[in-house]
């Protein structure tokens, strides 16, 4: 098993690099598009390297927290998943800067939206295999190293050991935790630096070029514009990458400490979970994401091979059609093939050896209508989006309050349809089913992020096309595919943020299950006492905490915008020749304030993630950190929704005028969809994608350290 | 070599200038420390006519800069311009967005349109800048505007036409421009007023109109009239623009 897990991962890799060399053999186009694409590359690199030279020295502390609280195996773990994450964030963003420049030149020299389209999906094929390969490599090698070699997965070592301090845990869920909680770490720093980037150079080009200056969108004269594109690639590009790669290995480690934790609390009942069957719980999410690697590696293929049509739309949506099914055939198989023989009835598989599978069905079919339900609130086809773009005849005030109906609006429905996942997937196949779920909804996360990393692809491709002044045909072309982009990336939200609830829950329960001795013990307390004062006062905490990160977020990003706007209306002051044309504007400075900004914003929201559970647990223990976690869990989900879909609203509301809608361009209803959009863009491209990563480091970092601060607490000092 | 320019829009002036029209057009509209940014409206003008101008003070003071650089703007007149530039004497228009960008406007022989709808709204962009309902066609609103025979009249007159939203089609309107729905409801009552009376050929929808005028709002294009006749200047539409005038389309946001 093991071997096709490796096998499913390398040849990921391999694809991802075949692809990537591929692309650079194309050519770039014109000396001009050359220059710019270089600007781009420069400044895109220059923000990785310093982000990743602060991750390194904040990884180094966790790594040595791990090393003497925990063990040396988490440490190590921790180190790899944080490497293979920096890494995935990293080469999609280099190849997503490769692809942008040779996606405009194909359109040049071809003039044919299937040829290009093909070229920017290639682009995005490339973040989407580093993503689903990694993350299965570093699993793989943790799995067979740690879990087999080192035998931390013998049924002798799937019990509580105590390390040198005396703290107890099973190894094999630290080590896998640990590997998450790398992972995390990278996926947080990579969207909160990268969206604070992004916005700030967007708010900055768009204030000061578009609306005082009136220069139109990705016009060289605009200082911001390369700072502008760079944040394109490092926020929406590695930041999603690495948020997609910490969101699938947050779903399998989820059902892979549930399970560890389920089997070791049957030990001594009746019904105790054998060896065989346990070997292949924790087996089992391992190798359906390997199939759904495979599937999504022959739908890249078949998407690469065959002849491309006119429609974009259709192309991706069959590719992405194609990976789901094959993964759901081939999952299917092997689920019957690995749970024929084992009694599952006493783990709560309803549905026999095909129960897991079930339970992964329900959360494919709920993060697709998850998708959709955020489709239809944020796509300006439906009402909700016209509503705003109509509202914004009557000004800026109701603009901003329709799109906050309509964000509002949009959270209880996927709220009741996770809910019914929930239920239906425990129903089939108990807790495991829950966690399950969670990677039934990323199983072909591999196709979903080559689709999703695809849109800033062609986004920037139009931006190169612009500023080299390529023929407005060329513009048609990238603007088409921009747009596809933009309906994708909605539904693969539907997916990270469904995924996020489900794996959370699960890492939730296995918290609770990791303060629970084993039934022999006569200790399993599967139970979170809500009348207890500290659980109550913890989940008002914990329910607060993402209104308190979203603040500093939101915070940061006006900090970094300000600057911004300042230094493009300083540049536009000091030399009238840039607006004439006749002198080229300062991009470095702009590139490095919002790299500046960023980089200083970032890491005060980083820490309240890692250190608020610490803190919570060290001083009240664990009854407080469960109702953090409860509190958490609930308002991020919720916060998570309506930023997003309040945010893309306003975007295309603001789209929907631009269109030629209540006087297009330039109007009235314009100037007011563009507030609505400034306001909504922090929410939806900052706050809202960093919120699920939020409540998944918590919940990691609370099941690693749960084992010391459930002995270790003031409050137990003092007052037991 | 000098040019001679006669803006028409946001002022009226007659300037002498080492620029191309391109780079006056950006040098007006951005090209100064002061940080303006306007649209301008300008026409290039054949020198030598009358003598109300003084063309040997053009010649004088619009040298190069000792450094060589061009000399930007040498003001011959700031006030009552335009009736003094004979029509025969204008050449091409240039429409300057707010970002610095100029799009010519080739004069052409004015032709009734056979489309001709009844009704329409004028911006009078010289010497005046009201914006009117009307039911007369463009070459009869320029005749009305300078025939001397009634009290409200100019002696030349150069106005653009503008497009007529649908009231209740809002939503489907295209890149117009700046028109708020409550003056919406006042251009078609006064419209509804012109088209039924009989007496009244025009009447005045807004007194000045300045702010909210954009390139996005002209419909078939811009005209030039005196005593002697009317000349006109067509927009292109947005097709063309494309191909051939694709930076300035998205600069005044028709693109």
């Amino acid at each position: 098993m093991i071997v096709v897990i490796l096998i499913a991962a390398l040849a990921a890799v391999s694809l991802a690099a075949f692809n990537h060399y591929g692309l650079k053999k194309i050519d770039a186009g014109t000396p001009l598009m050359k220059e710019i694409a270089a600007a781009i590359q420069e400044g895109a690199d220059a923000f990785i390297r310093l982000e990743y030279r602060i991750i390194f020295w904040v990884s180094l502390g966790v790594i040595a927290l791990l090393l003497i609280f925990v063990s040396w195996s988490a440490a190590v773990a921790y180190a790899l998943g944080a490497f293979l994450s920096a890494s995935a964030g990293w080469v999609g963003m280099k190849t997503a800067v490769i692809a942008n420049v040779r996606v405009s030149n194909t359109a040049r020299l071809t003039k044919d939206i299937g040829k290009t389209l093909k070229v920017a999906f290639q682009g995005g094929s490339v973040m989407g295999l580093c993503v689903g390969g990694f993350a299965l490599l570093g699993l793989g090698i943790i799995y067979l190293v740690f879990g087999k070699l080192l035998g931390q997965l013998d049924p002798v070592n799937l019990v509580f050991h105590k390390n040198w301090l005396g703290i107890s845990d099973i190894p094999f869920t630290m080590t896998v935790s640990s590997y998450a909680l790398g992972c995390s770490i990278i996926a947080m720093f990579n969207r909160v630096g990268g969206g604070i980037y992004t916005k700030a150079a967007d708010m900055g080009a768009d204030l000061v070029g578009k609306t005082e200056a009136g220069i139109p969108e990705d016009d060289p004269r605009n200082p911001a514009t390369i700072a502008d594109n760079v944040g394109d690639n490092v926020g929406d590009v590695a930041g999603l990458g690495s948020d997609l790669l910490e969101s699938f290995v947050g779903a399998l480690i989820s059902a892979i400490v549930l399970a560890i934790y389920t089997a070791y609390s049957s030990h001594g009942r009746a019904d105790e979970i054998g060896n065989s069957l346990v070997q292949k719980l924790v087996a089992f999410p391992l190798a359906f994401a390997a199939v759904g690697l495979f599937s999504s590696i022959l739908a890249i293929l078949w998407m690469m091979l065959r002849k491309s049509s006119d429609n974009p739309h259709r192309e991706l949506n069959m590719t992405t059609f194609a990976g789901a099914s094959l993964t759901l055939v081939l999952a299917g198989v092997v689920s019957w093939f690995m749970f024929s023989g084992e009694s599952v009835a006493n783990i709560d598989f309803r549905f026999g050896v095909f129960s897991p599978w079930l339970s992964a069905v329900f959360g494919i079919i709920g993060g697709i209508l998850i998708g959709y339900i955020a489709e239809f609130f944020t796509s300006y086809d439906y009402k909700p989006t016209q509503d705003i773009a109509a509202a914004s005849l009557e000004g800026a005030a109701l603009t901003i309050t329709q799109g906050l109906s309509a964000g509002m609006l949009s959270v209880f429905l996927p709220v009741a349809l996770l809910g019914t996942c929930i239920i239906a997937a425990h129903f089939t196949a108990g807790l495991y089913g829950v966690a399950m779920a969670a990677i039934g909804m990323l199983s072909f996360v591999t196709v979903t992020v080559s689709v999703d990393t695809y849109g800033p692809i062609a986004d920037n491709a139009g931006g190169i096309s612009e500023m080299a002044k390529l023929d407005p045909a060329v513009r048609d072309i990238t603007d088409q595919l921009d747009a596809v982009g933009n309906t994708t990336a909605a539904i693969g939200k539907g997916f990270a943020i469904g995924s996020a609830a489900l794996a959370t829950l699960s890492l939730f329960v296995s918290f609770l299950y990791a303060q629970a001795g084993a039934a022999s013990e006569g200790g399993l307390v599967l139970m979170l006492n809500m009348v207890d004062p500290l659980t109550l006062v913890g989940a008002f905490v914990g329910g607060s905490l993402p209104y308190l990160f979203s603040g500093i977020l939101i915070q940061a990003v006006a900090n970094a915008a300000r600057k911004m706007v300042q230094e493009v209306r300083r540049q536009f002051k000091a030399d009238p020749g840039i607006m004439a044309g006749t002198s080229k504007p300062d991009y470095h400075t702009c590139v490095t304030i919002s790299s500046a900004g960023a980089l200083k914003e970032m890491k005060i929201p980083a820490m309240i993630a890692v250190l608020s559970p610490l803190a919570a647990g060290f001083i009240f223990g664990p009854n407080f950190v469960g109702g953090l976690l409860i509190g958490a869990t609930i308002s991020s989900i919720m916060l998570a929704l309506f930023t997003a879909n309040s945010g893309g609203a306003w975007d295309n509301a603001k789209k929907y005028v631009e269109s030629g809608h209540y006087g297009g361009r330039g109007s009235d209803a314009h100037k007011a969809a563009v507030v609505g959009d400034t306001v909504g863009d922090p929410l939806k491209d900052t706050v809202g994608p960093s919120l699920d990563i939020l409540i998944k480091i918590m919940a990691v970092v609370s099941l690693i350290a749960v084992s010391v601060f459930s002995k270790h607490n003031l409050f137990s000092y003092f007052f037991n | 070599m000098i040019h001679y320019y006669l803006t028409v829009f946001p002022v009226e002036a007659l300037i002498a200038s080492q620029l191309t029209p391109e780079q006056f057009g950006s040098y007006m509209a951005v090209g100064s420390h002061k940080g303006s940014a306007e649209q301008l409206i300008f026409c290039e003008v054949e020198e030598g006519f009358g003598d109300v101008f003084d063309w040997a003070f053009a010649k004088e003071k619009c040298v190069a800069h000792p450094n060589g650089d061009p000399k930007s703007t040498t003001y011959l007149s700031i006030y009552r311009v335009l009736e003094h530039v004979p029509l025969q004497y204008m050449k091409s228009l240039f429409l300057t967005t707010q970002d610095g960008r100029t799009l010519e406007l080739p004069k052409t022989e004015y032709a009734p349109a056979a489309d001709w709808k009844g009704c329409a709204l004028y911006k009078e962009l010289c010497p005046v800048s009201p914006l009117v309902a009307s039911r007369l066609s463009p070459g009869e609103f320029a005749k009305y505007m300078v025939k001397d025979t009634h009290k409200v009249q100019l002696p030349a007159i150069v106005f653009a036409d503008i497009r007529i939203l649908e009231q209740n089609n809002l939503r489907d309107s295209g890149n117009v421009g700046t028109v708020s729905k409550l003056e919406l409801d006042h251009i078609h009552d006064c419209i509804g007023q012109v088209a039924l009376s009989g007496a009244k050929p025009t009447k005045t929808v807004d007194r000045s109109f300045f702010k909210k005028f954009t390139y996005q709002t002209i419909a078939t294009g811009i005209y030039a009239a005196d005593s002697s006749g009317i000349i006109f200047y067509p927009m292109p539409d947005a097709e063309t623009l494309k191909r051939v005038n694709y930076d300035w389309g998205r600069s005044a946001y028709i693109l």
